[in-house]
This record gives C-alpha cells, structure tokens and sequence, in this order.
C-alpha cells in the first residue's frame, strides 16, 4: 500500500480580497522509499501542498475538500494533538537554509535535542546529544561545530543541519521545500547528493519541492507539474523529462539551458499565472498556450491517461500533442 | 533652478500630496487617533479660553487674582467651580492658564528639537564620515544625560530659569533622539535615483539636503514631533513641581508644587486632582496621536489586510 | 572573546563620557555668574577656614591648574564640605548611594520583568479582553505624571489608609532600638519601599509591555516558529522557548535607551518619599544653594546611569548569541 495517499485535495487562504485557491483537486500518491517531486513557478502552489500535508496551515488558511491518507489514515481527521504527535516522527520537514528556520538564540544542537525528547520522552538527554552526533556524521558535518549557534554557520552547513533535524526522529516521510534554493551550485550539489544518499540508506520517502524542474528530475522517481494551484502532469521521472505531454511542462523545459545537445534559443512562457480568487472557468494554462483552443478556454480541464504511471491534465493531448 | 529639479520638484510634491490624502484616510479610520485628536482640541479650547476670566473680574486672575471674600483653600463654588488655592486665587483659571503654557512649551520645545534633530540627522546621514561620526558621538553623549537633573544643575548655578530658558534646553536634549531617526532614514534615501540625478544636474549637497531630502524625511520629523511634545511637558512639570519653574508662569506642574508645598495634598482634591489629571490626560492623547500617526507612515503596522 | 572586547570598548566610551561631563561641570561651575569660590567654600566660614579650603582647592590658581586640581580631588575623593549638613560631601553621598541603588535597580528589574510577562500574555491574546485591557491599562499608566501619582498613592494608601508610612525609608523607632533584630529592620525598609516602588514600577512597566507585545507579535511570525511548530512542539513551548526569548531582546534595549528617564522619575520619587537616596539629595542640595554636595550628587549620579548603561549592554550581549560569538 501506498505511504501517501492525497486524494482530491483543495486548499485556500481568506483574505481581504477574497478566498484565493491555492490548491484544487490535488491526488497523487507516494510509495514507501520513493521520492516525488512537485515543480511549478511561484504562486502554483507547490509549498501550500507541503504544509497541507503536515497541517501546518495559517489561520487563515483552510483545507476544504479531500483526504490525505498517510500510512492508512487520514490526517484530516486527526486531533491536533494526535497530529502533533505525527509531525517530526512519521513527517518531517526541511527549510531552504536562507530562512530563519533555527532559532538564533539557541545552539544547533539543542534544537535537534529538543525535537528528539519532543518524541521520546523517556530519552535521557546524553543519549539524545549522542544521536545528534551520529546525525551530524551522517550529514557530513563536523562534530565540533555541534554546540555553535546557527548564525555561525555558512549556508551549506545550516541547510546540512536542518536535514540532520529532519531525520532526528526517524521520520517515514520528508517533505523538502526548496532546500538548495539559496545556494551556490557547488554546495547545492553536495547537497543533493546528501538528500539522494540519505534516501536510499535509510529508506525515507521524500516529496520535493523546486522550482527547478532539472533537479527534480535528478532527485526524483516521479515528477509532479504544478500551475495554478492544480496539478497539470504527473508521471515517472522518464515519462516526463523525456516525453513531456502538457504544454507547460514543454515550456518549462524548453526554458531551461542543457549542457549537452543543440544549442536552441531559450523560450520563455509569456503572460502572467491567473488570478486564484477568481479562477478561469476552463483550463488555467488556457491564455499563455500556444495550443489552446475554444474548448480549452471554456471547459475545465480533465486528466488524460497517457500510460498507466502518466497522466496530463489537458484537453489537446493524445490528440494532438506529441506523438 | 534647472530643469531637472523642476521635474523632480513638481513630481514630489504631487506625491507629498497624494500621501496626505491617503494618510488622512488611514488615520481616520483608528480610534486612538480619534480619541487622541477629540481630547487635544478639548485642551487647545481650554487654552483658548484661559483669556476669559481675568477678563470677567480681575479676581480670577490665576497668579495676582485676589478674591476679597476668600483667602484659603476653598472647595469648588458657584464662584469658583474648582475652588481656590491656599491663597483664594482661582483654581480653574490657573488650570486654564496651564493648557496654555503646556501648549507652549510642548509645542515650542518639539518644535526646536525636531528642527535640529532633522538638520543634524539629515546632515550625518548625507555628509557622512567624520561629520556624521563626531555629530553621532556627541547625540549618544547627550542621550546619556537624564535632562531633569542636568536642568536642576542649571538652576543652581544661573538662579531661576526663565520659561525659554527651559524650553531652549529641552530641545537641546531632546534633538539626539530624533536625528538618530532621520538620520537613519537619510542613509536610506541617499542611494535613490532622484538623488543621484540632482547630483548629476549639478546640485550641491545643500541643496541636495534641503530641496530633496527634507521634503522625504519631514514626514518622520513631524510624527517624532508629537513625541516630543509630551516629553517637554513632562520635563517642565517636573521641573516646575520640584520649585524650579519659572515663578511667573503658572503651569500645571507649578500647581501641583504649591498644593504639595503647602500641605495641601491631603485635604484638597480639587486641588490636587485637577492639573495632575491634565498632564496625563495631555500625555495620553499626544502619544495616541503619534501611534495614529505612526500607523498611517509606517504600512507595515497597518491592520492586515487594509494593504492593496 | 568577542564579549571581552566589546565590554571594553564600551567602558572606555563610558570613561571618555564621563571625563567630557567632569570637565563641562568644571567650566560651568566656573563661568556661572556670580562668585566660583563661593561655590566651594561656604561663606558662612571663618576667613581662616575659608583660606585653608581654597589652597585645599587651588582656587587661587590659573584655570588650567584648578582643573587639575579638580581632577586630582575628584579621584581622592574629596568633594569639600556640605554647607547644609557640614559634613564631607563624600560621606553624604556614600551613605545615600546604597540607598538609592536599592530602589532604582529594583524598580526596573521588577518593571522589566513584569513587563516583559505580561506583554507576552497581551501577545498571545491578541484582540481579545485581555489583550484590550492589558494594552489600556499600559497606556494610561505610562503616561501619568509621576510625582502625582506620588502623591496619589500617599494620599490613599498612607494617608486615608494608613497601610504604608507617609515618608521615609526607616522608622526611627525600629532603628535606634538595639534589641530589634536585623531581619525586622531589613522589613521596615521593605515596608516603607514598597509605595516609592509601586509609583515606579507604575510608570514604567507598561512602556515594556507595550514593546514586548509588538515584539512578540513580530517574532510569532519569524521562520523558525514555523519549524518549531512543524517539529511538533507545543505551542506554549514554542511561545515561551522559543519566541519570548527573541521578544525580549528589544525590551533590553529599550530597558537601556531609557535609563536618563527613569533616573528622573528615581529622583522625582526619592524626593516626594523622601526617600534618602542620591536623588532626593541633589535636589534638596540645589535648593538650598549646597553647591559641593550637589556638584558631587551629580557626578554620582551620572556615573549610576553610565554603569546602568554598560550593564544593560553587557546583559543583552549575554543574552544574544549573535554579539557574543
């Protein structure tokens, strides 16, 4: 059985203007071990779906439709204290290091302390300071910068200690929001590697979230396109990198250079993302599409089956898009 | 005056005046502000109305007035509707009398220190190196310095202080607070394009000062002025209260030193009560005034959800 | 260490401040109209006495060698003779020093803290009743006029009341009996304390509240309470651990920036409770023209405030890692 299950999932935040829907009609699901990714530009959504999951709405966000079964319950039915109880020790969550996501008056250390006796009580807190140490080993960072504070550390080494806070308890599933976003190449690799490494290993399930759809693709067992708060293509990492059937995944990745190949000219997706309080009736993608016709302005869009793990979210494909 | 400080003239001031609509719009929709407001004008009518009664009979003149009938402390009467001091003068018009000086030295001594906190802020913050350097050691050193008890040091050497005399070192204390602010917010405006455009069209740095960043940082001076202006009151009270106002003016604070001077305070309320009531009272509303004001300048204290 | 180094730097700007004050009092003494030797050496004494205090004081010399003179007696720790009380000044003043500490450092730990904890609550209940009367009563309280808040306070609460003694800081009664324990005198004071301390505290906790409420809610929204929360800590574990200490740190400053203020509100209060402290001294030396023992009080005084400074600096580098390290 799947780990994740999000089942037709719809989010949205009130304010003044209005309600703004983040999310509509999300599903997707997430076997143990493996890694999803979710890419979109800013405003699709995509970090709205991390928090939905770990329930970590604002006040004045709301989660109105839909279920997310993890591990074959639903976490919207849950307590928020049965919910505490699952962030950090089934879920865990990791920052972009450029956030503030440590606290700056408290050292690293004691922080990851913290978030191990949150879930294990009866731990002693020698024992916890020694897992820190074996985190800290097992991200690659050295040991005798474990009682520093954050602002001590370089961008590499808080995002490194943000990782080793997630994997404190054990967690069956992480959701990466951005996490190498603010760093230079070099390290972002490094980094990589170390989510790729850890992934395997220790057989977490990871959901990650980028904006750069190449390491998504790097990462990631199977790619999730994400505009306007839906879900517009889901498939394989292959599947979709190689065969990209919805035309702003086309676009995304024709406005990416490749090292390898023909040197083409960069295209990038002209017009805006759509207003959220007031979604268009039919597809979203409609106006900016080079392929839109009537049907596409006037009636929503529905998922097109293209191969059991490839799904798109468009009127035109299998007809006319692609092969 | 060249062209492009023409443009860059006439641009500014239909910004200057699109914020004061704006701003207007914003304040009016907080109720401190309201309240502030509503009790300031209260005040400035009692200051108005200070002229009336020694004008009404002489014996309600609030130091000289010599009532015939009565020379104690006396509760509120027909006669007189607060009642009177140890010497029968009226207590009412003294009150009065109080709004206006209050008026004044709060108003006055904002107003100095404003303008020199806002010269000496905008001149550090432009000029920079040394000049901002010396000019920002000397404010911290000022800062230091608790103004009641230098103000008592004074008295002791020079005698009695006048009421400017007062005033003019209120200010002198309260500029370093105020240029800190300007300052900080000129280093900010120092980089923007318009200013280095007029750099470009030949403006010098006076002129720079002047024409251009002043209009961009008075709005920040004229808030940091209602602050002001409760710290000067406050300071005169104080220093009225200890004996070392000036002995011909009758302020709210030299109300409260005769009453305490007198042994008065326990068996005369209407004494005691009035004027302390109004300096706090005159307190409040300046302060609800500049928190409105501050709400209006800053957009980040703005209620959410009021941004568009 | 980092710490020791800005320690440094800060006492050696308390010294140059210090040294700048001495010397501008030195000037003003000298140029105020009117005599300067008779702002030394009481009028009232013999001209044998007189003649003895001005060598003493090098008041007879040129300006530059009666500087150093007065630098000189300044470090010795001789500031004449009160014309008042005809005692060393510098006996007056050490005896009224303790006191003063006493009330003023108290008042604004206590203000401090209070502040900080209720500010906090106003935070977490924000727009509801608690919050409204939480932020109402900071307000009306921090802006009442100190000295009739004094007065306030005496007339009901000694006065009409008669719970707490008019004036003072000890009973004569309780002192002067030698068979009463130490413990009972240390509760005397506190007894007399404890309206001079609530007329401060009065006035300044709320300007703390106030800070610590819009701190807080500043704070709430920073990232690392999201990840506080995402770790599934509780939520008065995450106000309490992790967003009131960062909160706090602008009330520090702010403890810091107003010390002048409540250095006056300390003598206004000293001076309505008659309190025998630093304060109450130099106003009453002022009054009556006691110019040795007021020059001196306010030396003093300036060097309380100036170390008050320093130890605020020193304790918000204490508590933020960021300057420590």
């Amino acid at each position: 059985m799947a780990l994740l299950v999000v089942d037709n999932l719809s989010v949205g935040y009130q304010g003044q203007k209005g309600y703004l829907q983040a999310l509509e009609g999300i599903s997707f699901s997430l076997e143990a071990g493996k890694s999803l990714g979710f890419v979109g530009e800013s405003g699709c959504g995509k970090t709205t779906l991390g928090m939905a999951v770990m329930r970590l709405m604002p006040s004045n966000g709301f989660i109105r439709n839909g279920r997310i079964i993890f591990d074959g319950e639903d976490l919207l039915e849950k307590t928020d204290e049965e919910m505490r109880r699952i962030r950090w020790q089934k879920i865990a969550m990791i920052f972009q290091s450029a956030m503030n996501a440590l606290n700056p008056v408290h050292r690293v250390c004691n922080q990851i302390v913290e978030a191990i006796v949150t879930h294990s009580p009866l731990i002693d807190k020698k024992e916890a300071y020694e897992q820190v140490r074996d985190l800290f080993q097992l991200v690659g960072l050295p040991e005798n910068r474990i009682r520093d504070y954050p602002h001590q550390y370089s961008g590499g080494m808080k995002q490194r200690a943000i990782i080793a806070m997630a994997l404190a308890c054990n967690p069956q599933l992480i959701i990466a929001d951005e996490p190498t976003t603010a760093l230079d190449v070099i390290v972002q690799d490094q980094i990589l590697d170390e989510i790729k490494n850890i992934q395997t290993e220790l057989n977490i399930s990871v959901i990650y979230i980028s904006h750069d759809i190449s390491i998504v693709a790097d990462v990631c067992h199977h790619i999730g396109v994400m505009y306007a708060g839906q879900l517009v293509e889901y498939g394989a990492r292959e599947e979709v990198f190689n065969n990209p059937m919805h035309p702003y995944t086309r676009a995304l990745l024709s406005s990416y250079p490749t090292l390898t190949g023909e040197k083409s000219h960069l295209m990038p997706i002209p017009g805006e993302a759509p207003n959220l309080i007031n979604p268009p009736s039919g597809c979203r993608f409609s106006d900016r599409c080079a392929e839109a016709r009537e049907t596409c302005r006037r009636n929503h869009s529905v998922w097109l089956e293209l191969a059991p793990t490839h799904k798109v979210l468009c009127h035109q494909c299998g007809k006319n898009c692609g092969q | 005056m060249t062209t492009a400080d023409t443009g860059i003239e006439l641009s500014e001031r239909l910004q200057w005046m699109n914020r004061l609509i704006e701003g207007w719009s914003i304040y009016k929709k907080n109720l401190l502000g309201k309240i502030g407001i509503i009790l300031l004008v209260l005040f400035a009518l009692m200051a108005l109305c200070s002229f009336i009664p020694p004008l009404l009979d002489p014996m309600y003149q609030p130091m000289a007035g010599v009532d015939p009938e009565i020379s104690t402390a006396t509760g509120p009467s027909t006669r007189h509707w607060l009642g009177t001091d140890f010497m029968g003068r009226d207590i009412l018009s003294q009150l009065l009398t109080g709004a206006r000086i209050a008026f004044m030295v709060g108003v006055s001594a904002a107003f100095m220190s404003v303008f020199l906190g806002t010269a000496i802020g905008m001149i550090a913050g432009y000029v920079g190196k040394f000049m901002d350097t010396l000019l920002m050691r000397l404010a911290d050193m000022i800062m230091v310095m608790p103004a009641l008890l230098v103000l008592l040091m004074l008295a002791a050497l020079f005698g009695q202080l006048s009421i400017w005399f007062i005033v003019f070192f209120i200010a002198l204390f309260r500029w370093p607070g105020v240029s800190r602010v300007i300052r900080a917010q000129t280093l900010s405006l120092k980089h923007r394009p318009f200013i280095e455009a007029a750099k470009v069209a030949g403006a010098s740095n006076l002129r720079i000062i002047f024409r251009h960043i002043m209009p961009n940082v008075l709005p920040l001076s004229f808030l940091y002025m209602t602050f002001q202006v409760t710290s000067a009151i406050i300071i005169e009270a104080a220093l009225a209260f200890l004996g070392f106002g000036d002995p011909g003016t009758v302020s709210w604070g030299m109300m409260l030193q005769w009453v305490w001077k007198t042994g008065h305070m326990f068996r005369a309320p209407y004494w005691l009560l009035p004027p302390g009531i109004c300096i706090s009272l005159i307190t409040l509303s300046f302060y609800m005034l500049g928190r409105a004001m501050d709400e209006v300048l800053d957009p980040r204290l703005r209620k959410e959800g009021e941004t568009d | 260490m980092e710490l020791w180094r800005y320690i440094s730097r800060r006492l050696f700007q308390i010294v140059v401040i210090f040294f700048v004050i001495l010397t501008v009092l030195f000037l003003l003494f000298r140029l105020a109209p009117g005599d300067p030797v008779s702002r030394m050496v009481d009028p009232n004494l013999t001209p044998e006495d007189a003649a003895l205090l001005i060598q003493e004081f090098g008041l007879d010399q040129p300006i530059w060698m009666q500087y150093l003179y007065y630098l000189k007696n300044f470090f010795t720790g001789h500031f004449g003779f009160s014309f008042h009380y005809g005692q060393p000044v510098v006996q007056i003043i050490g005896d009224r020093l303790p006191n003063t500490i006493m009330l003023f450092t108290t008042s604004i730990i206590l203000s401090a803290l209070v502040g900080i904890f209720l500010g906090k609550i106003a935070s977490w209940n924000k727009g509801k009743k608690m919050d409204t009367s939480l932020t109402l009563g900071a307000l009306v309280t921090h802006t009442l006029f100190l000295p009739w808040l004094a007065l306030i306070l005496i007339w009901v609460f000694a006065y009409k009341m008669g719970w707490f003694p008019i004036t003072g800081m000890i009973s004569d009664e309780v002192w002067i009996d030698p068979e009463i324990g130490l413990w009972t005198k240390g509760l005397d004071i506190l007894h007399h304390m404890v309206l001079p301390l609530a007329t401060l505290f009065l006035i300044h906790f709320g300007s703390y509240l106030l800070i610590m409420r819009s701190s807080m809610l500043d704070t709430l929204k920073e990232d690392y309470i999201l990840t506080g929360r995402a770790k599934g800590l509780p939520e008065k574990v995450i106000r309490n651990h992790h967003a009131a200490p960062n909160a706090a740190l602008p009330v520090v400053t702010s403890v810091g920036l107003s010390l002048a203020f409540s250095i006056n509100g300390g003598a206004l209060t000293e001076t309505v409770f008659t309190w025998p402290g630093i304060g109450r001294e130099l106003v009453f030396s002022v009054s009556h023209n006691d110019y040795p023992l007021a020059q001196a009080s306010f030396l003093l005084i300036a060097i309380v405030v100036l170390l008050s400074n320093l130890v605020v600096d020193i304790l918000y580098a204490y508590l933020d890692p960021r300057i420590r390290y």
